[in-house]
């Protein structure tokens, strides 16, 4: 499953918002099959926070382990986000190349 | 040909605010209004307003400081209001020559700042929710502060053992905070810590009497003590 990340607006700053976009996605997140891996594509994002990111990425990181796959985005802020999220939760994103 | 003068309504209109404020900012030469030859009535100039409300950081500072009003535009009471703003901000940087991939670390700083004030504060406001986001896209400045609790009494709920603000400031802009709760606090002033010493983005940081100056091509993290003390939080970040 493709989720395009832009349907939950083009700017994602705060905390607030990334809880509840992670709670408006999770009656999809149901419609993925057991080994079935979700990529978050992030085209069309035109700033993403850590704060934002936190509430969204880092919980399905830890709900979907590696089913979990990030697209390439040549964003500065997608960059600098989830670079600082994997130093806080001392866990790897899968990157897709 | 003779400049239009703006009556006092219009010129309440335009800053957003009361006829008192501006009878109170004449008399104290805050704004001094024109007065027609002869006349009683007050009149100001488009250009004096314009120039009257590019003074950021003294409506930041002199509102955390005293609580003085300021120009309304420039206030957002909820971070929905803020969300919209920066937005809008987002937009006009876009379109700036030089910044087509710069906007967004920019955007991310200013929005993990003003961000941190709503997400800490909220129902816990000594006084007045919400914070001022002011910025001048063509001087390259933002400025956002608030008149919240501060870095050091929101931090002490999960490092009790905090006994200043500059060592307060230091660990919100240098350590993960592990066990969040109850204090959902993330890695927002890390990630701007690193953007700015990386990036070519100034910052001026202060909350009580600590001080964050990160300026020029060879910044350092360094948190100092100022001769101020602020109530909440104030920012400038330059670009």
């Amino acid at each position: 499953m493709k989720l395009q990340l832009v349907k939950f607006g083009t700017t994602l700053i705060s905390r607030e918002l990334g809880s509840e976009a992670f709670r408006a996605f999770q009656p999809t997140m149901r419609e993925l099959s057991e080994n079935e891996e979700l990529e978050i594509d992030f085209s069309g994002v035109l700033t993403l926070s850590p704060s934002w990111a936190d509430e969204f990425l880092t919980p399905l990181l830890n709900q979907l382990n590696d089913k979990l796959i990030l697209l390439p985005s040549d964003n500065l802020s997608v960059h600098a986000t989830l670079k600082i999220l994997q130093e806080a939760n001392k866990k790897e994103f899968r990157i897709k190349l | 040909m003779e400049e239009k003068l703006l009556t006092i309504t219009e010129a309440a209109e335009i800053l957003g605010v009361s006829l008192d404020t501006l009878r109170r900012w004449d008399k104290s030469g805050k704004l001094v209004a024109i007065r027609k030859e002869g006349g009683t009535h007050r009149y100001y100039r488009e250009k004096d307003l314009e120039i009257f409300s590019s003074d950021l950081m003294s409506f930041a500072s002199e509102w955390i400081q005293s609580g003085v009003e300021f120009p309304a535009p420039f206030y957002c009471a909820t971070s929905s209001i803020f969300n919209a703003r920066l937005t809008k901000m987002e937009h006009l940087l876009m379109q700036k020559p030089g910044f087509e991939k710069l906007y967004s670390l920019i955007v991310l700083v200013t929005g993990e700042i003003g961000d941190n004030s709503f997400a800490h504060n909220l129902g816990k406001w000594p006084d007045t929710p919400g914070i001022f986001f002011g910025y001048n896209i063509d001087e390259r400045k933002i400025v956002l502060a608030d008149r919240g609790l501060g870095i050091l009494e929101t931090l002490r709920k999960v490092r009790p053992e905090l006994e200043d603000h500059v060592s307060a400031v230091k660990v919100a802009f240098t350590e993960f905070i592990s066990g969040r709760a109850p204090e959902k606090r993330g890695n927002g002033l890390k990630l701007v810590r690193e953007v700015i010493t990386d990036g070519p983005i100034d910052l001026f940081y202060t909350s009580g009497d600590a001080e964050v100056r990160m300026k020029g091509s060879d910044k350092v993290f360094q948190v100092t003590r100022g001769q101020h003390t602020v109530r909440g939080c104030l920012a400038k970040i330059e670009f």
